[in-house]
């Protein structure tokens, strides 16, 4: 059993991380809230995007809300805790890192 | 339904019954009882939130919303889909790493206040209350439509509500939260068993999915209205079009441009405000495990979704031509048109699998209640047992005192909900049940979104939160809701009464902004430094992966029986 003190972060390290990571949220955040109220708004502003016929007759508006948005979510969920979990591997840990590193854990 | 239909059904409950008695918690502790031991894999998490998440308004409500409102109905699966997106980006992680019982144990220790943790338990409550009840009703009207007999002299939807409170609710007191998160799993794999198998029938048979929406999109949408006591067709009117029909795959048939908008932001930020749902996170290993279940619950919310969103347009497109050769569509029908549209994936079902397969939709349609039922009555506990009989009436309480009041709690919540089910759900009220359900599920969304994830997530972000402004924020969120949507029931649903219905676009950023201003007034806990150490550090993280490694490879070093038993312990 490893004691409290083999693993431990200091105040200013987290402070830059929850900083970092913030900055990571909100961007991906705004991403997400384009996104999302773009394919019900284009559709006030472009009429191809709603009377157009891409695939197999769908229009645009269509294809994106049955689909494409879903798509969307994980690949932008994915990112965004990949680049979280990297974000926190590389600030945080201290000495530690190294034997992670090897470890693939990381 | 006839027998076969019935035996499909109790074999499927029996199944989930006895999962959870398997693998109910041995020990009497509140750590197993409300958070399975804090052990729960990615995979099994991801499964149970999806079990715990989606209700009968996600199985039977989205097909049914595309089915009688076409591209607008659609909105409804976007806005449940991408609730999640904000819960990975600002809530999973740090929320499990911060650890505690329940939203208001987490928001009462991160703010060391026992006034937020008793004003977060009734705000949590209320929306319990609020997503519980509309569960029971729909038991109810699914029992009802798919079963058609009551036991024991009692009404079909009475025996529905009573019959399904009883099940979970023995399943939920027994099992705890290790046996309902098996049992959610299975739930939700059974749930979407059903849906792919369902597709697979539809497409199997010729379905065109791009040819079908294109097709209906050359006429009028039209639903079935009731006029002087008889059904006949009407043509929706496009809401975003003033004298024009609505189409199927254009918006306009339900919303205007502002109702899509508030509509899409109410159910984006209530997710991150069930108490049900952020629960499942405390049962992570680890904040990255939760962050990453979250990754795993956009993909399975994806499929589910999509499955939902394309079931409900082939209804459209298949059930016309369906009637002829089955003429048990007849009486359900207006010119080949649903007169109830929740009616869409059990007809489907029936006509795709006889008997059998209208069984196989019942039992998902209950399966889903059934399960979002067991994570409210799982949080509500928590809620009270932990949060009030723990802390306020008994601080000296035992752990087999704590468990069996949250067991009592779980009994008394149950049939609370049961009996306003029952209350709200007379005979002669049938037809109009169905918007009662979505009515109240989407406003558990949005007093969710605007009383608690605005001070949720300032809590987690913002260092300055302070727990008078905590309170001031969701009681502000909370009376700006109830008061928005009481008003938007007086006004009717067009125009900003869209916004009323809907109000988390105007009640969260009042919440948030009331927050910030009480907060910046007022004084920051005691050991604030301590508090984001454990919320947004990774140490315990670590620990708790080197741990699993040592125990690996004591594992791997002494495979006799004695060595894995000393590690697993």
């Amino acid at each position: 059993m490893t004691s409290d003190s083999d693993e431990h972060d200091t105040p200013a390290e987290v402070d830059a991380t929850v900083r970092t990571l913030r900055r990571v949220a909100v961007g991906y955040f705004v991403v997400f809230l384009v996104a999302i109220g773009g394919v019900p708004g284009l559709t006030l502003v472009l009429d191809w995007w709603s009377k157009g016929r891409v695939i197999g007759g769908m229009s645009p508006s269509f294809v994106m809300a049955a689909f494409g948005l879903y798509v969307f979510f994980f690949v932008i969920g994915l990112a965004a805790a990949t680049l979280s979990t990297a974000v926190e591997s590389r600030m945080l840990g201290g000495p530690d890192d190294d034997a992670a590193d090897e470890d693939g854990l990381k | 339904m006839n027998t076969a239909s019935l035996v499909v059904l109790v074999s499927l409950l029996i199944i989930v019954g006895g999962l959870a008695l398997v693998i109910r918690p041995r020990g009497v502790s509140t750590l197993d009882f409300y958070l399975a031991g804090q052990r729960v894999g990615v995979a099994t998490n991801a499964s149970a939130i999806c079990g715990d998440y989606f209700s009968a308004a996600s199985f039977l409500g989205v097909a049914a919303a595309v089915y009688v409102s076409g591209l607008d109905g659609v909105w409804y699966a976007t806005g449940f889909a991408a609730g999640f997106v904000p819960v990975l980006l600002f809530v999973a992680a740090p929320l499990r790493r911060f650890g505690e019982f329940s939203i208001p144990d987490f928001l009462g220790r991160r703010l060391d206040s026992d006034r937020v943790r008793l004003v977060a338990v009734g705000v949590v409550q209320l929306i319990i209350l609020s997503y519980l009840v509309p569960q029971a009703v729909g038991s109810g009207i699914t029992w009802q439509l798919l079963v058609g007999q009551g036991i024991g002299g009692l009404s079909p939807y009475a025996t529905g509500v009573l019959v399904s409170t009883a099940a979970i609710t023995g399943l939920v007191a027994f099992g705890g939260m290790r046996g309902t998160t098996w049992t959610q799993a299975v739930q939700f794999l059974l749930l979407l068993s059903a849906l792919v198998w369902l597709a697979i029938a539809v497409l199997g048979s010729g379905f065109n999915y791009g040819a079908s929406v294109a097709e209906l999109a050359t006429d009028p949408l039209v639903n079935p209205v009731h006029v002087d006591g008889d059904w006949e067709l009407a043509t929706t009117p496009n809401r975003l079009e003033a004298d024009a029909p609505a189409s199927f795959a254009e918006p306009g048939a339900r919303y205007g441009g502002l109702g899509q908008v508030a509509l899409i932001i109410t159910l984006v930020m209530g997710t991150a405000g069930l108490p049900h749902v952020m629960n499942r996170y405390f049962t992570s290993p680890t904040g990255t495990a939760a962050r990453m279940t979250t990754v795993w619950v956009l993909g399975l919310a994806g499929l589910f979704y999509a499955l939902a969103v394309m079931l409900g347009t082939a209804a459209r497109a298949l059930i016309p031509d369906a009637v002829a050769d089955h003429p048990w569509l007849e009486e359900l029908t207006v010119d080949g048109v649903l007169r109830v549209p929740e009616h869409a994936l059990p007809v489907l079902g029936r006509i795709y699998g006889g008997e059998a397969g209208l069984g196989l939709v019942a039992a998902g349609a209950l399966i889903a209640v059934m399960s979002t039922i067991a994570g409210l009555l799982l949080a509500s506990a928590a809620s009270w047992g932990h949060d009030v009989y723990e802390r306020h009436i008994n601080p000296q309480a035992t752990q087999r005192q704590a468990v069996r009041a949250g067991r009592s709690t779980v009994v008394v919540v149950a049939f609370a909900s049961a009996g306003l089910a029952l209350g709200l759900r007379p005979e002669s009220l049938t037809a109009l049940l169905p918007s009662i359900v979505a009515t109240m599920v989407t406003w558990a969304f949005a007093l969710a979104g605007s009383a608690l994830t605005p001070v949720f997530i300032l809590a987690i972000w913002w260092r300055r939160t302070t727990a008078a402004g905590a309170v001031a924020g969701m009681v502000v969120g909370a009376l700006a809701a109830v008061t928005m949507f009481a008003a938007g029931a007086l006004i009717g649903d067009r125009g900003l009464g869209e916004v009323f219905m809907t109000p988390t676009m105007v009640a969260a950023p009042l919440a948030a902004a009331t927050t910030v201003l009480v907060s910046r007034r007022t004084t920051v806990p005691a050991g604030l430094e301590r508090i984001w150490l454990k919320m947004h550090g990774t140490a315990a993280d670590r620990q708790a992966v080197r741990l699993a490694r040592l125990t690996i490879a004591g594992v791997d070093q002494r495979p006799d029986d004695r060595g894995v038993g000393d590690a697993q312990r």
